[in-house]
């Protein structure tokens, strides 16, 4: 527990220290802006906007995402590129534990940001357990995403390509809910669809469980899966 | 201490054997350098003995105990000196170092401010490491490598990047380690190191051990057994070392003639390993 208390704190240093992933921190308050002042000023103007809020709360949750996998990301590719990851491989702590250990904090940041985001924006009433429960999907998200673009990125510049063509997977099933019943299901494939629409179902008060429980079980075998490939080929 | 039998090892997806079949040990205190042409495996088997590396064939015992019996304790007990400077860049040396240092028993970490001074960096210790030069990176590598006390180093191009003084004061404290026990595991292209350095030294090529002896026995047998004597005018005549001292040719000229230089004709670890292996050490 001592060495993921001293890394994420090295790793807060590194993330302060570099201008560019420093920017990214600014994200979430972004999305808070947009979602709690900016949108419904926009519904004011423009009515017809009203109609789809439920959806812009859906990706603005899951945007919430892209802030700490996107410098996780770049901070596991800058590890490959400058050799540190070679560093860690021959340390005396568990591959498996030391990756997750190192992704706790920005999990529970992430977390407790979405948590945040669904209690008080201004357009629902939802409860706070459920908000918490589809936050938990969030901070899963979190290492899948980073260790996704390390594993395919050998250089920052190939990361920037993975992080575009991620961001874009992750927000795909958004269009689910807008093509006929029965190929919405093709969505399926990507684990977002199942948070899509249990968030979707939680925002209108419909059952939600079986969407969350298919999501979560998802997340997991996808995050034990790039792990374990992570842990294979981040330290050669 | 370490103990390789049979050693052969092909990357996944790969019909190549990157090692066929290596056999070598290495005892306590011993200083084994790993000499061979850039691709020859000499990386690859330490990166197994490092364990970052799995799924080879053959046999590593490390203190006769298989090495994937071997928890993280194994991990404590060595030391790694990276051919490259990988250090976060955005931290400073002490950062670095604390960072890394806080994996290990901390019952066995020297302290960081002396570790700079043994090298010569202490005025940058608290300077980000992108400030540092090539050498200054190496030379934090280097301390990197043995601030936890470790019992077997692995060192790879130990010297390169480093200027003739610090590549002089690694040196030396490499020698130091060794007379404190610790097994070192070297792997260079630089003959001079390996000369100065090791106790016993392997010739590797295309995944193959060509030979294993120690430096001297081997300048010894691949070299001529003869000196050779250089005269001011310009003369210089070879003599077997066989019975020098009643060679009455050799004890004539050095009588009569002013001599320039005289010295023996042992190969140097570059030509024994041409001679071996039929290549340079930059092919």
């Amino acid at each position: 527990m001592q060495h993921i208390l001293k890394i994420s704190i090295a790793d807060f240093w590194l993330i302060f220290r570099d201008a560019s992933l420093k920017t990214f921190l600014f994200l979430p308050i972004l999305i808070f802006v947009v979602v709690l002042w900016g949108l419904p000023a926009l519904i004011n103007s423009f009515p017809i906007v009203g109609e789809y809020t439920n959806y812009i709360i859906l990706v603005s949750t899951i945007q919430l995402t892209q802030m700490f996998g996107f410098i996780y990301g770049m901070m596991l590719v800058d590890e490959k590129e400058t050799g540190v990851a070679k560093v860690y491989g021959i340390l005396p702590v568990k591959k498996i534990s030391f990756i997750l250990g190192r992704f706790i904090m920005p999990m529970i940041i992430t977390i407790m940001l979405t948590w945040l985001l669904l209690v008080i924006q201004p357009f629902y009433k939802l409860e706070i357990f459920p908000c918490f429960l589809f936050s938990l999907l969030s901070g899963l998200l979190v290492p899948i995403y980073a260790i996704a673009i390390s594993l395919f990125s050998k250089t920052r510049l190939e990361a920037l390509v993975w992080v575009k063509t991620i961001n874009l997977l992750v927000i795909l099933p958004i269009l689910a809910f807008f093509v006929p019943k029965g190929i919405n299901y093709l969505f399926g494939i990507l684990p977002t669809y199942w948070m899509y629409q249990g968030l979707e179902q939680m925002i209108m008060n419909q059952q939600y469980l079986m969407s969350w429980v298919i999501g979560f079980i998802f997340l997991l075998i996808l995050l034990g899966l790039v792990s374990r490939r992570f842990s294979i080929k981040h330290y050669e | 201490m370490i103990e390789v039998r049979n050693l052969s090892f092909s990357y996944p997806n790969s019909t190549d054997k990157i090692l066929k079949g290596i056999s070598f040990s290495i005892s306590k205190g011993e200083i084994f350098g790993f000499l061979g042409p850039s691709g020859a495996g000499k990386s690859t088997t330490q990166k197994i003995l490092y364990k970052i590396l799995h799924g080879f064939s053959g046999e590593i015992l490390i203190d006769q105990k298989p090495i994937q019996s071997w928890d993280k304790t194994y991990l404590e007990k060595i030391g790694v000196g990276f051919e490259f400077p990988n250090h976060y860049l955005k931290l400073t040396g002490r950062e670095n170092l604390k960072l890394f240092g806080s994996f290990y028993n901390s019952n066995k970490l020297k302290p960081i401010p002396e570790l700079f001074k043994l090298v010569g960096i202490e005025k940058a210790i608290d300077q980000p490491v992108e400030a540092y030069s090539k050498g200054m990176k190496m030379r934090l590598n280097f301390i990197r490598a043995i601030m936890h006390d470790p019992e077997i180093l692995f060192f790879d191009e130990p010297t390169a990047g480093l200027d003739p003084g610090n590549a002089h004061i690694i040196k030396k404290y490499i020698k130091k380690l060794k007379e404190e026990g610790k097994t070192i595991f070297i792997t260079t292209h630089n003959m001079n190191t390996a000369d100065e350095l090791c106790d016993s030294v392997s010739f590797i090529d295309e995944g193959v051990l060509q030979i294993t002896d120690s430096p001297k026995t081997l300048k010894n047998k691949h070299g001529k057994n003869a000196v050779n004597v250089l005269l001011k005018n310009g003369i210089n005549q070879d003599f077997p070392i066989h019975n020098l001292g009643v060679n009455s040719e050799f004890l004539e000229l050095i009588k009569t003639n002013e001599i320039d230089k005289i010295h023996t004709l042992e190969a140097t670890l570059e030509e024994v390993f041409l001679k071996v292996t039929g290549k340079t050490l930059s092919q």
